[in-house]
């Protein structure tokens, strides 16, 4: 909080650790003896402006966003309320927890591989797959917050007769912020990486659907062009969604200006 | 409001006997009583909030609750403080935010204010619900003298303003006193009410 005042202090080192692993990557790619196993980062980024180009990364990255936000979506929603319901309700928690623990412990290819075969290989699977792997973890964290709720905030709200919607929605979440802040931030960039396993197996657009491709013919500059294109995105729904609206949820715990 | 209660237990502990109670709007009482003796729940079976007792409870009036603490939404300002959980408008709130003292702090947090402030404005929610009966569990506790003084002195105006009736639980007479409120003693054990 304190150290807010001055950014630079922390951007700077972040630019510089970025750059020496450029340096590396490009020595090491001038040193190979295979070209085609490590190109330089200019061929890679090369590629990626051609695919910018031909629209194709728009069209693939929408793809795969578009996944990636409908399991997180839904990974979200089921896993709040499970986790609420386990944490508030202590027989609901010695009921679903072995439950809880085994779907923890099951592989996501296994769910994926699973997913597709009873359901088929469609869109629904694919969405259904990666919510269930993240649906336990999201719950898991969302019960260790709904175990700690304000005895006091509750009974207030009892008092004075608050609806079940308006408690849940003034009383409850915004005590959960932390952990629901925390799950979605793990969520997404767990969410993305098993999207691009179901689309590697099991879809014929988005990026895991080109890297499977590119995999095929031992394409590595184009590998790397998507796979870097999409962490891009990544990082820029982080910055420009998550963080604001995270920083949104906690501005009640700043002190007076 | 009207409570025929035969008897509240902890486990095994008897902690209230038998105890007849019957308050009316405009009506003040207040219940003394040393700590630990039984007086938040009792209060808390008067306001329907633990329901685990022998006995029968007739609430028809609107009750509103004032705590030992404000009890407070901190990630809601002064103004949604009041209009959530009374479920009033924009303007009433801004009203009781006034007659409180509280004008000019309405988009304020919780954090933001002082601990008298806070209680305030907890006061001010208790009114906005316009209750019939005003619950208060100690809500002088733990306040400076100058404070009390004010805080006492606020919440005699306002109910007699609003013809609310009261039941205040307190160890201290001094503030049965300044809101002119008529004492009963819990002693006791199992605790019963008595003439003071």
């Amino acid at each position: 909080m304190t150290d807010s005042g001055k950014p630079r202090s922390a951007v700077q080192p972040g630019v510089l650790s970025v750059l020496a692993m450029l340096a590396v990557w490009t020595v090491a790619s001038q040193l190979t003896e295979r070209p085609q196993t490590l190109p330089a980062p200019w061929q890679v980024l090369d590629r990626i402006g051609h695919l910018m180009a031909t629209g194709e990364l728009w069209f693939n990255a929408g793809m795969t966003l578009m996944r990636v936000g409908a399991s997180f979506a839904l990974a979200m929603a089921v896993g709040l309320a499970i986790g609420l319901l386990m944490g508030r309700s202590r027989t609901v928690d010695d009921w679903l927890n072995p439950g809880l623990i085994i779907f923890l412990n099951v592989p996501a290819l296994v769910v994926i591989v699973l997913c597709y075969i009873w359901i088929g290989l469609n869109e629904t699977a694919a969405i259904f797959a990666v919510a269930l792997n993240k649906i336990p973890v999201v719950a898991v964290m969302i019960r260790e917050g709904a175990r700690a709720l304000r005895p006091d905030l509750d009974e207030m709200a009892r008092a004075f007769r608050m609806s079940t919607i308006s408690r849940l929605r003034h009383v409850v979440l915004p005590q959960l912020a932390p952990q629901i802040a925390a799950s979605a931030r793990a969520g997404i960039s767990l969410i993305w990486k098993i999207v691009l396993v179901v689309e590697f197996l099991g879809r014929s657009n988005g990026v895991g659907f080109k890297i499977h491709l590119l995999f095929s013919s031992f394409d590595v500059t184009g590998v790397l062009a998507w796979a870097l294109a999409f962490v891009g995105v990544m990082l820029a729904i982080d910055l420009f969604v998550l963080r604001p609206w995270e920083r949104r949820a906690n501005r009640w715990r700043q002190d007076a200006a | 409001m009207q409570l025929e209660l035969e008897g509240k237990q902890f486990g095994p502990r008897e902690v209230l006997g038998r105890i007849s109670l019957s308050v009316a709007k405009g009506e003040r009482l207040a219940i003394l009583g040393p700590s630990g003796i039984g007086k938040s729940t009792l209060l808390r079976i008067l306001a329907g909030l633990d329901p685990k007792f022998r006995g029968r409870l007739d609430a028809g009036d609107r009750l509103a609750l004032v705590f030992q603490e404000p009890v407070l939404l901190p990630w809601r300002d002064a103004l949604a403080n009041i209009t959530l959980p009374t479920g009033c408008d924009r303007l009433t709130a801004l009203d009781w935010l006034g007659q409180v003292g509280l004008a000019g702090h309405e988009n304020k947090f919780p954090r933001q204010l002082s601990l008298g402030q806070q209680r305030r404005l907890a006061l001010a929610r208790a009114f906005a619900a316009g209750p019939d009966i005003l619950l208060a569990d100690e809500p002088f506790a733990s306040l400076d003298p100058e404070t009390r003084e004010r805080m006492l002195a606020l919440t005699d105006a306002l109910l007699t303003r609003t013809g609310a009736g009261l039941v205040l639980v307190t160890h201290d007479p001094d503030e049965a006193a300044a809101l002119k409120a008529r004492t009963l003693r819990l002693q006791g054990n199992p605790a019963v009410l008595q003439n003071d």
